[in-house]
């Protein structure tokens, strides 16, 4: 019995076809019931998320047109015309294990390594198996796939690192304080971007957030959602003796932290060590402030430059996922077939000598 | 060390047990070679200078393999072993290990204790010294916007500054502590006095130097860079100095 996935992805269509083909968690119940009712598919997982739509599925009968049947039925289902060509793809096994292992470990993300897709996975086989749509085989697959998952995440690199601004500025934090626990962060400048580092240094567990921007009226209001305090846009200095890391990203022309203004407030909170984030163009804080000793500047170059770092080095590790992912791939392949229940070594076979 | 070298070059970025695994077969080894022979001697082996030198070097040993049971913390060997390799070479010089006499030049167990007590120190000087090494490396990294400042899995620069400070801390009572065992309780040879011996000045010298380097840490707020370059050129100091002074020094290196 083999394994057969069908669907369409971020990598072969524009998200104005995915949407067409989306599933609701309704729809998907709906949809389980009418793959086993019409004969289409012994069991199935249905995977609906915004980067991918894909109807995992399987037969006794060893149905070599198993996958033009999904096409078609994921057409039908949606009350759409003929099927899309290459915009819609089908794996037989092996390439669809190996797929859903890729897809497991968030190598076929778009946002490489990512993992919210494998919460997603785990979602789309929690809900076929609560509706009776998956059997031995799919449920083998499906835990091996989570397996092999967590192996990649533990065995290799492809999911270390931050790729975003926010993220590299907490790495940053995390890299100089021995805990973010006791931190004192100040945002200058309640931009879309200090505000995400902001959150996530909070969530890393940073003591309390002062938030400082030229409209008090927003000041209030981003401190208010970050359970902080708001600041005057002028007196933010006044708060600078406990502050340990500042987030700046003002509209202003100019620097608002020059190196001679740093040093004369340094002197009052001594020589415990000071993040400064900039993430600000045209830049808010002298780069020289960089010279001060425990003092570390990190300007919004800086941050993306480390964030495309990390995103090659995720790139580079993309081999020994895929060796992994292959080795893994056989050993379930080698157990299906030697279970007794599994009638698919004809295909198997065929496949192997072709 | 050559491990240490390739792990350097890779930029610790894995966690690499093979390391640690070195390092603590070859502590085991030392353990062994150390016990064979103060069984051998019936005392403590801290009786002449390469038996002190390999005592201290197996004191850093032990403290870098205590503190690498911490994932962020493992590479600390790495940094250990080039300084346990060039300082234990250079203990394997000839005249540093004189056969033994026949009888021990400390005669009692206070004096094993008191010499133990002060290499114990030394190894935890030694250890600050390699805790500032790794603090420079990734204060480097963050200063100059190096992507593996963040790569690494060294700790970060505030947890190897509270490291320093503890490894200082506990030499400097283990060696108040040696020193005062030594002044009370150790008994001198027949004419010597511990006015004017250059190792009794040394050490009390060593003394003040790490008294002073606490006192600006704890009282004066010396941080970052300064301070960890403090704890290296400290135990520069030591490691240079301890052999002139040992064998300039009639009462710890006795003529024959």
């Amino acid at each position: 019995m083999p394994i057969v996935v069908t669907g369409l992805s971020h990598h072969s269509s524009p998200v104005e076809l995915r949407e067409r083909f989306a599933f609701s968690n309704a729809q998907i119940a709906d949809a389980l019931g009418q793959l086993r009712e019409r004969g289409i598919a012994d069991e199935a997982v249905i995977l609906s998320t915004c980067n991918r739509v894909e109807i995992y599925a399987a037969t006794r009968d060893n149905d070599p047109a198993l996958g033009q049947a999904l096409r078609q039925f994921l057409c039908d289902f949606h009350g759409l015309g003929p099927a899309p060509g290459d915009e819609l793809y089908t794996h037989l096994e092996p390439q669809s294990v190996d797929h859903l292992f890729r897809v497991s470990c968030g190598i076929d993300s778009m946002v490489l390594g990512e993992t919210e897709i494998l919460g997603q996975l785990k979602q789309a086989y929690k809900l076929a198996h609560a509706e009776k749509a998956t059997g031995a085989l799919l449920n083998k697959t499906f835990q091996k796939a989570f397996n092999v998952a967590k192996l990649v995440r533990s065995e290799t690199q492809i999911q270390r690192g931050s790729i975003s601004v926010s993220s590299v500025a907490v790495e940053l934090a995390e890299s100089i304080f021995d805990s973010l626990k006791s931190r004192q962060v100040l945002v200058i400048g309640a931009g879309d971007t200090s505000e995400k580092a902001a959150r996530a240094l909070k969530s890393r567990g940073a003591q309390s957030v002062l938030v400082s921007n030229r409209s008090h009226d927003r000041a209030v209001t981003l401190a208010a959602e970050l359970d902080g305090r708001a600041v005057g846009f002028d007196t933010w200095e006044q708060e600078f003796k406990q502050v340990d890391i500042i987030i700046s990203s003002t509209a202003a022309p100019h620097y608002v932290l020059t190196r001679d203004k740093l040093e004369g407030l340094l002197r009052q909170r001594g020589h415990r060590p000071l993040l400064l984030v900039d993430i600000a163009v045209p830049r808010d804080i002298d780069p020289d402030c960089n010279q001060l000793e425990n003092v570390y500047v990190y300007n919004i170059d800086d941050l993306q430059g480390i964030a495309g770092q990390y995103l090659e080095q995720r790139k580079a590790e993309l081999e020994l996922c895929k060796r992994l992912i292959a080795r893994k791939r056989n050993e379930l392949l080698d157990s299906l077939q030697a279970h007794p229940g599994n009638t698919n070594l004809g295909l198997r076979e065929q496949q192997a000598g072709s | 060390m050559l491990y240490s070298a390739f792990l350097w070059r890779r930029g610790f970025q894995r966690d690499n047990w093979i390391n640690y695994s070195l390092l603590a077969a070859a502590f085991v080894l030392h353990t062994l070679a150390m016990a064979k022979r103060g069984f051998t001697l019936h005392h403590c082996p801290v009786n002449n200078l390469y038996e002190a030198t390999t005592f201290v070097l197996w004191t850093i040993a032990a403290g870098s393999l205590v503190f690498g049971l911490w994932p962020r913390l493992r590479f600390l060997g790495v940094f250990t072993s080039p300084l346990l390799f060039c300082v234990g070479v250079f203990a394997l010089m000839p005249g540093l290990d004189p056969p033994p006499t026949g009888k021990p030049q400390f005669a009692n167990g206070w004096a094993s204790l008191h010499a133990a007590m002060i290499m114990l120190g030394y190894g935890a000087f030694g250890l600050s010294a390699v805790a500032g090494s790794m603090f420079l490396t990734q204060e480097r990294n963050l200063k100059f916007h190096r992507a593996r400042a963040l790569f690494t899995l060294l700790p970060p620069i505030q947890r190897l500054e509270k490291m320093i400070t503890i490894s200082l801390a506990t030499g400097l009572v283990l060696l108040t502590a040696g020193l005062g065992l030594g002044a009370a309780y150790v008994e001198l040879p027949e004419g010597a006095s511990f006015q004017g011996d250059p190792k009794v000045i040394w050490s009390m010298l060593v003394w003040a130097i790490y008294s002073v380097l606490l006192l600006l840490h704890w009282k004066f707020d010396q941080r970052g860079r300064r301070y960890a370059w403090s704890a290296i050129v400290a135990f520069g100091f030591v490691i240079l100095t301890f052999w002139g002074t040992n064998l300039l020094s009639e009462i710890h290196n006795p003529a024959p």
